[in-house]
């Protein structure tokens, strides 16, 4: 379970292409998935460290994603939650999530969400990403 | 087509005086010329007296008894407008008690007939789970009936209300009192579908909004990938991300102006609004290069307050300064604790509001200085959903302005407990 490896899952294929730009170039490694059950196989084929989530999603949505989760591996690592409902906080709360983004949102809060919750999983030490 | 009016009692008497002494004139008169014999005289008129009494309680008779019908009538038209009326109606008595009801009242609460509606007008708010909106109990002093009966004007309220087939019903309740019977009519009107319309409307903004903020967020996130990669380009870029904000402020605008009004308490943190103020000055000062920002708050002004929501006030607030001082200059940010409130001001020396558009500046949609060649574009959405905002949180929000040498909007708040 890499701690510098992302997930991200979401389904407007633009933002998803950033994030991966954006966090790549951070250093992460990071793997996509337009909707829940295609991040199910991702977490098959390795636990990530962090996964940003996105809630409004086709197939499988995130609070679908997040039970099976849930049921399937007991809460394995962190989730960051990314609405563009209004009240963020809550929408992270309902599915057990460590953080939350609203959209619009700054790059500057996605890589700091992310480098946070990876610190927290490594013992409050941080996380540098390989590449920084 | 006219109709009869019952006769008064008065009016009554009057025909029978009129009669009688025309009767009495007229009879003596021809007693007098067609009798000489005073023997045959005394006869006639011991006939006459009979025959007078026995015709005027014969007219009596026939006055009183269409005088009665007409009261009955007049009753049953009553009753018909009272049982045909769209509303449910309650008739209740000083001491709180329904003592008669209608047919709407009837088929509104489901219940089999108007008996069950009687009694204890407490019983009745039980019985029926009379709450408001947010499912909290109407307290006993504060129904309608009972303000209306004390003589206080009273403004409908909306609630809720259990059928007797436990069907949930939304209500618009009022009350006035019947002057000078002790009586009270309470009008219970059944709003559900007006309020599945609104509800209907706030979750297709919801979605509209929600559908509005991913492109959004793309936008927003490639302009400032770009201005990473491209320093050059930072200040179109740093453009675009600002417009991105304010096309999401105006989106969060309308989500409040619909939602507001459903919502319970608001969510409240306990926050210094003059490091909130700094806040927000600091990503106005970004999009204004031609004005001067300044924030003055000399000391900590706590306050109980939804941030984001007041975050929102504040911005919008900045941002009617910039636009309507188009020429740049100062904007002035003042945080202070003035007579027990928590004051925060934002002066501009901008165009100002002309005085006759001073009193509609609150209004939705309404934007002063309409019209002008030189007019600012604008929703003129901010300040009537700010007020709005405002006064969920107890406070209230006040200007001043000369046309011609700038405005200054106020917004009071309480200040936090123990501050």
């Amino acid at each position: 379970m890499p701690l510098s490896s992302v997930l991200v899952v979401e389904d407007d294929p633009d933002l998803l292409a950033l994030l991966d730009m954006v966090l790549a170039g951070a250093g992460y490694r990071v793997r996509t998935a337009a909707h829940g059950a295609e991040a199910l196989e991702r977490v098959l084929e390795e636990m990530p460290g962090v996964i940003l989530l996105d809630m409004r999603m086709p197939i499988m949505n995130g609070w679908e994603f997040a039970r099976e989760l849930q049921a399937r591996y007991d809460h394995p690592c962190p989730i960051v939650v990314l609405t563009a409902a209004e009240n963020a906080d809550q929408r992270a709360a309902e599915i057990g999530a460590e953080g939350w983004l609203s959209k619009p949102f700054d790059i500057d809060d996605v890589l700091a969400s992310v480098a946070r919750q990876l610190a927290a999983r490594a013992g409050g030490a941080p996380v540098a990403p390989p590449g920084a | 087509m006219g109709r009869r009016r019952p006769w008064s009692p008065g009016r009554i008497v009057a025909v029978y005086v009129v009669l009688s002494l025309a009767w009495a004139g007229l009879t003596g008169l021809l007693v007098q010329r067609l009798f000489g014999d005073p023997r045959y005289q005394e006869l006639v008129r011991t006939a006459n007296r009979a025959a007078f009494v026995v015709l005027s309680s014969l007219l009596l008779y026939a006055l009183i008894r269409r005088s009665e019908s007409e009261v009955r009538r007049f009753g049953a038209e009553l009753r018909s407008a009272f049982d045909n009326m769209a509303d449910g109606l309650l008739l209740v008595d000083s001491e709180m008690r329904v003592v008669d009801a209608n047919r709407a009242a009837v088929e509104l609460l489901g219940t089999a007939s108007k008996k069950d509606l009687l009694g204890p007008i407490e019983d009745w708010a039980k019985r029926f789970a009379l709450r408001y909106p947010d499912a909290s109990p109407v307290p006993f002093e504060r129904y309608a009936t009972r303000r209306a009966l004390a003589g206080e004007a009273v403004v409908p309220y909306e609630g809720i209300m259990r059928r007797a087939d436990g069907r949930e019903l939304f209500v618009s309740i009022s009350a006035a009192p019947l002057a000078g019977m002790g009586l009270a009519v309470t009008v219970i009107r059944d709003i559900s579908a007006a309020r599945r319309l609104e509800e209907v409307r706030d979750e297709f903004l919801a979605t509209a909004a929600h559908e509005l903020k991913t492109p959004l967020a793309v936008i927003k996130a490639y302009a400032q990938l770009v201005e990473r990669r491209a320093p050059a380009d930072a200040q179109p870029l740093a453009a675009i991300e600002r417009q991105v904000d304010r096309l999401d402020r105006l989106v969060q605008h309308l989500l409040d102006t619909s939602r507001l009004h459903l919502e319970g308490e608001a969510r409240r943190e306990r926050l210094d609004l003059g490091v909130l103020a700094r806040e927000v000055v600091d990503r106005a000062r970004r999009g204004a290069p031609r004005h001067t920002f300044t924030v003055e708050a000399p000391a900590p002004v706590m306050v109980s307050v939804d941030r984001a929501r007041l975050a929102r006030v504040v911005a919008g607030l900045l941002d009617n300064s910039v636009r309507f001082s188009p020429a740049g200059g100062p904007v002035a940010v003042r945080v202070e604790v003035d007579t027990g409130e928590a004051v925060l001001s934002v002066t501009d020396h901008g165009v100002g509001i002309p005085r006759e558009q001073q009193a509609r500046v609150f209004e939705r949609y309404y934007h002063a200085h309409g019209g002008g060649a030189d007019d600012s574009a604008g929703i003129g959405l901010t300040l009537e959903v700010s007020r709005a905002i405002v006064e969920r949180h107890g406070g209230r929000m006040t200007f001043e302005s000369v046309a011609g040498q700038g405005s200054t909007f106020f917004v009071h708040l309480p200040l936090a407990a123990g501050a």
